[in-house]
């Protein structure tokens, strides 16, 4: 694209920014959104100015009122909500206005011609029975735009989104990828041109690598249209590798705000310096990534004093009492925090990947011998016994329903979901599964445990065939091989039975595995349990219902409920995602120490690498990557991210966030496709082709094998770990990198 | 295309089976309808060497023949819509029913479609202004018309309006006297007589409606893509017709034709009542005089109405509805 020369924002950006201070757009002054007739606030006393042409990033745990503050800029709080306050909008003439003072029809022009909103999920920002090139014509007609002319610039927008235009503006919003769909989204909300764009979560339902690539093409559009961009979400790495400033709410309130580079790097309170900490990413020492203790409040018991203090690590008398003032911090430009302790905070809560650099090198330095060997002894030694479970060329391809004719006309179309994969899991082994959706991550992870059938190879529990077993053909009874294979869903929520309390959720399977046990001692089983996963006073949550619990609380009850089941292995299904990041560690470490007590083996699957590496890492398991129904690298975490071997790993450490300010700023995403292919249509021979940086003619035409690496642990499947292959002897593809080396470190 | 000739295949596949069934009714039940006949034809007086051959003329089968050649001739009779003859009125089934449907499809479409219309829009406005007075009293009123069946408003109308008032004429579907024509003094009177009926069969169905749209409404007001267009700033209209009741009526779709059918059903009753010479009027007259070819005739024909109305919801609900579409593919 013409842009990309031009889009690498960077130093000089950044301070031709923070040198416009003096031309803010927006101004918000006092602002407080409440309800319950004033009596609750879920936005409060907020001071604000958004520079003109800067990328805001706002980050906070949901709840936090973060989206309140979404919608008050476009004027649109949720009934019954009040408004108060002052949002002074400055236009490009010069002239004032005040948001809030608005008549409706000014409102209603306003908005989406200045203001615009991009909403988190696009899946239901779009009417389901309409075309999406319709909601671009109304909305230009409702503003009496040239609606010819418009649409050439929504074509313009969707192209510079990577979508092909005509196909999206034909479509229904269900025909396309969640991807596609939130791309089309910003495109509709830019279509009338407007000068500020606020995303709440715009990128939050959707895969890592996805979630990078709009971030890159939103840079790319910042750029090229001069918009000013409020990008608000829970994720701190994934904003700062955008945003020009960063601001941080916790419950309802402004906490901090200044340049991105002081707020990653020299943060004034200690929730951002505790955030920052907890969030996994791969740079950090993993025995410094802490999680934060206990949760946000909800609006109606905010805290007296600062309302961190119940969590915060240095609070003291005066902290409960004494509301700080968010004020200014010395040493940054516009560098604001509510805290009464800035520098303390600085000194005391030191930033585990400020060290990442030197660590790093260290560690490279003084593991490649005893690194990788000792990952390899350890698939030596366990090859011996039989394993737990054992995949041998599983097949899983979804055939779609055909009509009489077709199936005489047509080849059948069959998504291949899971496509010849072959895989061990020993006795207390740990492996992840990492991918884009639609890589076939969770149907091979089903099979694993006895879910889903297989429609090709098979599947053993113990050197016995799994589908055999449920046939009634073998000698061990299918009962037994269902108990010791466990999941955990990625939505807790929707696993536990909402009407039954969690005694009785817990009962349940300690009846399957213990019928003779007597009701004392079940209770007594099912309190220690609870207690064990972090839910005390363990009485009071057994009397619960599942609605009472937060998120965090109905992921360790699933557990439990796994637990009981005496499993030799749990499956755990994106089990994390739906847990605030603050707390996501936290399971992930219970998690962890359970499968050492309870001797099961643990089958996890992410999008996330930090997550996969963090887990991967401190259970010493390994990675497996896929890619459209094939496993394409394997390894341990250390070997898979100080060293990945296939071109898709790399991009998936580029799509992974990191905190480290060097590394930070924006680069184009370093495939040539941001779309997966469809699973129907596979393309030929290496399947990555399409989209791999480095492609080759080569790739085209033959699919490269999954190899043991020589030198280092696991196995991928590149030609080019095969210095002898035609490949290096093919051109390039169109749009690959002429000179692949070239890639390997960014 | 699949589905739409998977539907298709399956329409006279279930006319077979409708048609197998009757006829299984007639020939095969022992003391059934067909040893009913034999007896009532006797007890008429034929004598009995012309029994067999009155009931082929009546019925179109043969009864000496065999079992096959007796079902497919029965088949080949429905496929040629000959129906046999009715007994207690003298006349070829298939052309009482001829006359008789018209009015039927007539009082059902009418009632069904002013049902839907007048539901949606209590509904609508109900949804609108949740929790408001209106709501709260139309919500209460509508529960009350579905636990009251139709009939008793029907009772209630024709005794208070027809018999006491003289408002309403009581039976039949238009004036005697009144030649079947284009003119205006035709279709008065036509609806003159169905009005009852009519508003009758509507009543017992706007409940179910409005609270039915009303909880749809509910939900797709609460959908983000009707805040995200209300602050593109459409114009209420368009946000009212393209994005609430498009969205909040087409699950109620195919629910609507199927009421069409399920309702056919309900005429027997209602026609009774207001001696309306419909289906279900003839149905009922000839159940009252052992007419078993008309009663046969008068249940294929509502059975075969009833698996259209299916077919066409079927088929036009993946026209109207586009996340419905032929073969979808986003099932895994
Ligand atoms: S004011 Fe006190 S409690 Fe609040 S963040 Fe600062 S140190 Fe912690
Ligand atoms: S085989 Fe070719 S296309 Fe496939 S990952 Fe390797 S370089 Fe890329």
């Amino acid at each position: 694209m013409a842009t990309n020369t031009d889009t690498n924002t960077s130093p000089t950006d950044d301070t031709a920014s923070k040198r416009v201070v003096d031309d803010p757009i927006l101004e918000i002054e006092d602002t407080n959104v409440t309800y319950s007739e004033g009596d609750t606030y879920v936005l409060e006393d907020v001071n604000v100015t958004i520079d003109r042409h800067e990328v805001l990033g706002i980050v906070g745990e949901s709840g936090s009122g973060k989206s309140m503050f979404a919608s008050a800029l476009l004027d649109a709080v949720p009934d019954p909500g009040l408004l108060t306050g002052k949002i002074h909008y400055n236009r490009k003439d010069g002239s004032t206005v005040d948001i809030l003072q608005m008549s409706d029809e000014e409102l209603r022009q306003f908005r989406w011609e200045e203001i615009s909103m991009v909403f988190q999920g696009a899946m239901s920002s779009f009417n389901p029975t309409m075309k999406v090139g319709s909601h671009f014509k109304e909305t230009l007609r409702t503003h009496d735009k040239n609606v010819s002319e418009g649409m050439e610039f929504a074509r313009e927008l969707l192209e510079n989104l990577y979508l092909e235009p005509e196909r999206v503006l034909d479509s229904y919003p269900h025909e396309l990828s969640g991807g596609m769909q939130q791309r089309a989204l910003i495109a509709l909300s830019m279509v009338l041109d407007p000068e500020v764009l606020v995303m709440d979560e715009p990128t939050a339902a959707l895969d890592l690598l996805m979630q990078r690539s709009i971030l890159q093409l939103l840079d790319n559009l910042q750029s090229e249209y001069d918009l000013t961009i409020i990008f608000i979400t829970h994720d701190l790495p994934l904003v700062a590798s955008l945003a020009d400033r960063m601001a941080i709410i916790y419950a309802f309130q402004f906490a901090e705000i200044g340049p991105r580079d002081e707020i990653i790097g020299n943060s004034a309170h200690p929730y951002t310096r505790e955030l920052l900490n907890s969030t996994p990413n791969l740079d950090a020492p993993l025995e410094d990534m802490q999680p934060i203790e206990g949760e946000g409040p909800a609006p109606v018991n905010v805290p007296s004093g600062c309302r961190y203090h119940p969590r915060c690590q240095l609070a003291t008398e005066k902290c409960r009492t004494d509301d700080p003032p968010f004020s200014p911090v010395d040493g940054g430009g516009g560098h604001r925090s509510a805290c009464h302790y800035r520098e303390e905070a600085r000194e005391e809560i030191p930033l585990n990947f400020g060290k990442t650099a030197e660590d790093f090198d260290q560690q490279l330095v003084s593991d490649p011998t005893d690194g990788p060997n000792a990952g390899s002894t350890a698939t030596l030694e366990t090859t011996s016994d039989t394993p737990l479970l054992s995949l041998d060329d599983v097949e899983v391809h979804f055939g779609e329903e055909q009509s009489l004719i077709e199936r005489f006309t047509q080849d059948p179309t069959v998504v291949r979901a899971v496509d010849g994969i072959s895989l061990d899991i020993e006795e207390q082994d740990l492996v992840c599964l990492l991918g884009e959706s639609g890589c076939g991550k969770t149907t091979l992870g089903k099979t694993m445990i006895g879910l889903q059938k297989p429609t090709g190879g098979s599947i053993e529990y113990r050197g016995h065939d799994i589908w055999e077993a449920k046939a009634g053909n073998t000698d061990i009874p299918y009962k037994e091989v269902r108990s010791a294979l466990q999941i955990i869903h990625q939505d807790p929520g929707s696993a536990l039975n909402p009407n039954r309390r969690i005694a009785d959720i817990l009962t349940e399977p300690l009846r399957h595995t213990h019928p003779n046990i007597g009701r004392a001692e079940r209770r007594d089983r099912m309190h220690s349990l609870l207690e064990r996963v972090g839910m005390t006073p363990a009485g009071d949550f057994l009397e619960r219902y599942p609605h009472q619990l937060s998120g965090g609380e109905k992921q360790r009850v699933a557990l439990a409920r796994a637990l009981l089941m005496d499993p030799d292995a749990i499956l755990a299904d994106e089990a994390i995602s739906a847990v605030d990041v603050s707390l996501r560690i936290g399971i992930m470490d219970l998690m962890l120490e359970l499968q050492a007590e309870f001797d099961t083996s643990f089958l996890f699957i992410s999008h996330d690498l930090s997550n996969a590496r963090y887990f991967a890492e401190h259970g010493d398991g390994r990675i497996a990557v896929m890619y459209l129904g094939e496993i394409v690298e394997i390894g341990s975490a250390e070997r898979l991210i100080h060293d990945p071997r296939h071109p898709y790993t790399e991009v998936l450490r580029w799509a992974t966030p990191n905190l480290d300010l060097d590394a930070m700023d924006a680069e184009d995403p370093p495939i040539r496709e941001i779309d997966v292919p469809d699973p129907v249509d596979p393309p030929s021979g290496c399947r990555f082709h399409t989209r791999c940086p480095v492609a080759r003619e080569a790739c085209r035409e033959e699919q490269p094998k999954l190899a043991e690496l020589d030198d280092g642990d696991g196995a991928a499947a590149c030609f080019r770990e095969d210095p002898n292959h035609a490949y290096w002897n093919s051109e390039p593809l169109d749009g690959a990198a002429e000179n692949p080396e070239g890639l390997e470190q960014h | 295309m699949n589905y739409y000739l998977r539907r298709t295949v399956r329409i006279p596949l279930t006319i077979l089976a409708v048609a197998t069934f009757t006829f299984g009714l007639i020939r095969l039940l022992p003391g059934g309808p067909f040893t009913q006949l034999r007896i009532q034809l006797i007890r008429q007086g034929v004598p009995a060497e012309q029994v067999n051959a009155r009931i082929e003329a009546l019925q179109n089968i043969r009864p000496d023949a065999p079992l096959w050649q007796q079902y497919l001739d029965y088949l080949i009779g429905v496929a040629q819509l000959d129906l046999g003859r009715s007994i207690s009125l003298n006349a070829p089934v298939i052309e009482i029913l001829a006359r008789a449907l018209p009015w039927t499809v007539f009082l059902v479409v009418t009632s069904t479609v002013l049902m839907f219309v007048i539901g949606v829009l209590i509904g609508a406005i109900q949804a609108y202004k949740e929790g408001s007075r209106f709501d709260k009293v139309a919500s209460g009123s509508s529960i009350f018309l579905m636990a009251v069946p139709y009939y008793i408003f029907a009772v209630l109308f024709l005794f208070f309006l027809s018999f006491q008032l003289n408002l309403f004429p009581t039976g039949n579907a238009v004036e005697r006297g009144i030649e079947a024509s284009l003119s205006a003094e035709y279709f008065l009177s036509v609806l003159h007589h169905a009005a009852l009926p009519i508003i009758a069969f509507t009543i017992g169905g706007v409940g179910s409606t409005a609270l039915n749209m009303r909880g749809n409404g509910i939900q797709v007001l609460g959908e983000e893509y009707v805040e995200v267009a209300r602050l593109r700033g459409l114009p209420d209209s368009r946000i009212a017709t393209k994005y609430v009741a498009k969205n909040a009526i087409l699950p109620m779709y195919t629910g609507l034709l199927l009421l069409i059918g399920f309702r056919l059903g309900g005429t027997v009753v209602l026609e009774q009542i207001f001696s309306y010479p419909g289906l279900g009027y003839y149905l009922i007259s000839a159940v009252n005089a052992n007419d078993y070819p008309l009663m046969m005739g008068c249940f294929l024909v509502i059975t075969v109405t009833l698996v259209i109305a299916v077919y066409i919801a079927d088929l036009t609900y993946g026209l109207i509805d586009p996340r419905i579409s032929a073969g979808d593919s986003d099932g895994y």
